[in-house]
């Protein structure tokens, strides 16, 4: 049993890395919204991108508009069986 | 050629027939040191114009040499080591050869300076990677292989058409800027071509049709040539034609939209090849400075990252013989390895920081955002989250981890291990000291990729792109399907046109062209001929017949005065004489 073995598959280790990742998330926004206010970083481009935690909101949309998107396309439209071009 | 200039595209094409006469650990060693000693020729050499010749007139130029075809030619030998490496243990000179010629027909055209050179190594190119995807020896692959080359050598002729019709009209073979012809008839058939190698949709649907298909070690070769030397030539002849940053930007998107649908494991990779040559065409359209070493920057980078997915996909390939994600499942108890070295690649393609991608895709992005192109800079920002959920998140979900599909695995043969290790290593060093990278490129703007407001907003990104993947999780499953792509038009729509034609067309030309033509064609001609052997039997017989008449009647005339009695002669000759002299008595 490996190491990624004993940490996937016991739900105790489990529950600790998906706890973990919460948090990382959360450090992640709150230094978007703070580190920027207190050293006044680089120019931005585009006003959008002043918008408190401008990279994870994005992100998160993006993900979601990518899977919705493309899966609604494909059901719809491109998404075939396999043996498609067999006949 | 002088002997101080090796071309190295030349050394690799010609020293790889030295291969199949070689045995055991002798070719190993030869199969290595052929694109290490391509790569030392490329490091040695110092930015000027070499290996010119004439040909029918003109002048060919096989080695122009500046900053820009340096860093390509850098990065393609370095590919064909590490992809000669990855492909070691493979007992198959013919794939070894292609493989050799297909990197050398790319420094061919990176080091090409007129059009005439670029084109002959631009269909080396076609006609010897074609034989990493045939070599794989299943029906797919070989029925793949064929439409692979269909559709290059359409790509060939519509280049070749260009480079006559440009021959033509500037009376140059130059490999120069086009931007002095832009919107003429040459200028748009060589950009077409471009972008057709570039796999720019709809052009591009080949790329994953072939890829997949590819030999394990073939598709390792693919993933870094065709598109990324089709990028060198849109940066040397297109740099800065805004239509490039709207097809680059769509292209980015797009190839994320497929990634969603994909089930086959290398095509999934093979359309984030798609989208993230997207970024690179898009750079070119920009045409900035910045621009345009982010292009050749992500180009470099690219190379080696997808290049260690395709190991990994490949790897994972050989060692189960599975494909599609649906199939796989809990391999990262098996192959620990082969998932941390996949990462790695992962990590950079989705330019997480301290990894490639994060130092090379950012300068693309930042270009788009200098020039406040606002609906760019938030495609190619989606194209990024896009990246990281497919190749970062799901591929590696699906392929090592979710629900155990009980698929045996094992480690992959060492070298191939190793070859992953060194593309892993030269992702991270190139993340971690962007200034190594940075310090070959042409138009050495100063960018610096690790600001706080840099790092925070992506991992923010990546963080949060992650947490809509858990989320979504259910959504994301692989399903046993295959998406369609332009490819359609010439795997089923040539079969729907032969089938028009056989029975609609058929009955249409029987029915409607058979009808028309008795009475606009058959008709008006019979008549018309009929007309014409009229008037020929009444005037130009007639004549004729008038003529020998005439002539018939006057030799009748004169065979009476020719009875054969001298006497008869005599008088007529005296008369005559006698009228003469009464002539020229009168007159006179």
């Amino acid at each position: 049993m490996n190491f990624l073995e004993k940490h996937l598959e016991d739900p105790v280790h489990f529950a600790r890395i998906k706890r973990w990742f919460y948090v990382g998330l959360a450090v992640v926004v709150l230094a978007e919204i703070v580190l920027p206010r207190i050293f006044h970083g680089d120019q931005h481009h585009f006003s959008f991108e002043s918008f408190p935690a401008w990279g994870s909101l994005y992100g998160l949309a993006s993900c979601a508009a990518i899977i919705v998107v493309s899966k609604l396309i494909g059901k719809v439209w491109l998404m075939r069986r396999e043996d498609h071009y067999d006949s | 050629m002088t002997l101080e200039w090796v071309h190295p595209g030349l050394l690799l094409i010609l020293g790889a027939w030295v291969l199949p006469f070689l045995k055991g650990r002798v070719k190993r060693v030869a199969m290595l040191i052929l694109p290490a000693a391509a790569l030392a020729a490329c490091v040695r050499m110092s930015p000027g114009t070499y290996g010119e010749a004439s040909f029918l007139g003109q002048d060919l130029v096989f080695g122009q040499v500046d900053e820009l075809s340096l860093v390509f030619s850098y990065v393609f030998s370095i590919m064909a080591l590490l992809g000669m490496v990855y492909a070691l243990h493979v007992e198959d000179d013919s794939q070894h050869v292609a493989a050799l010629t297909y990197a050398g027909g790319a420094l061919g055209v990176t080091f090409a300076g007129d059009f005439l050179s670029l084109y002959v190594f631009w269909e080396l190119m076609a006609v010897s990677s074609v034989v990493l995807v045939w070599r794989r020896r299943q029906a797919s692959a070989v029925a793949a292989g064929f439409r692979y080359l269909l559709v290059h050598v359409v790509g060939g002729l519509i280049l070749l058409a260009g480079i006559v019709l440009h021959w033509s009209q500037s009376g140059s073979l130059a490999f120069e800027h086009m931007g002095a012809f832009s919107g003429g008839t040459a200028w748009g058939l060589i950009l077409v071509a471009f972008l057709l190698n570039a796999a720019v949709p709809p052009l591009g649907a080949w790329l994953p049709d072939a890829y997949a298909e590819a030999t394990v070690t073939g598709g390792v070769f693919m993933s870094a040539f065709t598109t990324k030397s089709a990028v060198y030539v849109l940066i040397r002849g297109f740099a800065g034609t805004e239509l490039l940053v709207w097809l680059g930007a769509a292209m980015a998107v797009y190839g994320v939209v497929y990634a969603v649908l994909e089930n086959d494991a290398r095509r999934l990779l093979a359309y984030h090849i798609i989208s993230q040559v997207g970024y690179m065409v898009c750079g070119v359209g920009i045409g900035t400075p910045l621009a345009i070493m982010g292009a050749t920057a992500h180009a470099f980078a690219h190379i080696l990252y997808k290049a260690l997915l395709f190991m990994g996909a490949g790897a994972v390939l050989q060692v189960t013989g599975l494909r599609r994600l649906s199939d796989m499942g809990g391999l990262y108890k098996t192959m620990p390895l082969t998932l941390g070295l996949y990462m790695v690649g992962a990590f950079a393609i989705s330019a997480v920081p301290l990894f490639s991608g994060f130092v090379s895709k950012s300068m693309v992005i930042s270009a788009a955002g200098e020039e406040h192109l606002a609906l760019v800079f938030l495609l190619l920002s989606l194209a990024s989250a896009g990246t990281f959920l497919h190749t970062g998140l799901k591929l590696p979900y699906y392929m090592f981890f979710g629900k155990d599909s009980g698929a045996s695995g094992q480690e992959p043969p060492r070298n191939m291990l190793v070859a992953m290790g060194l593309a892993a290593v030269a992702c991270v060093l190139i993340g971690v000291f962007p200034g190594l990278l940075y310090q070959h490129l042409p138009n050495a703007v100063i960018y610096v990729p690790y600001t706080l407001e840099h790092v925070t907003s992506t991992l923010g990104m990546l963080g949060f792109t992650a947490l809509g993947f858990f989320l979504l999780l259910k959504h994301l499953d692989p399903e046993r399907t295959i998406s369609l792509d332009t490819d359609w038009f010439y795997r089923r729509g040539s079969a729907g046109f032969l089938a028009l034609v056989q029975s609609r067309l058929a009955r249409l030309e029987y029915d409607f062209v058979g009808e028309l033509y008795e009475f606009v064609i058959r008709r008006p001609v019979l008549g018309a001929a009929d007309l014409v052997r009229k008037l020929d039997s009444l005037v130009v017989d007639a004549a004729f017949v008038g003529v020998g008449r005439s002539t018939q009647t006057l030799s009748q005339v004169l065979k009476t005065a020719v009875d054969g009695h001298v006497q008869h002669y005599g008088l007529m000759m005296a008369i005559g004489v006698l009228g003469l002299l009464a002539l020229a008595m009168l007159t006179l």
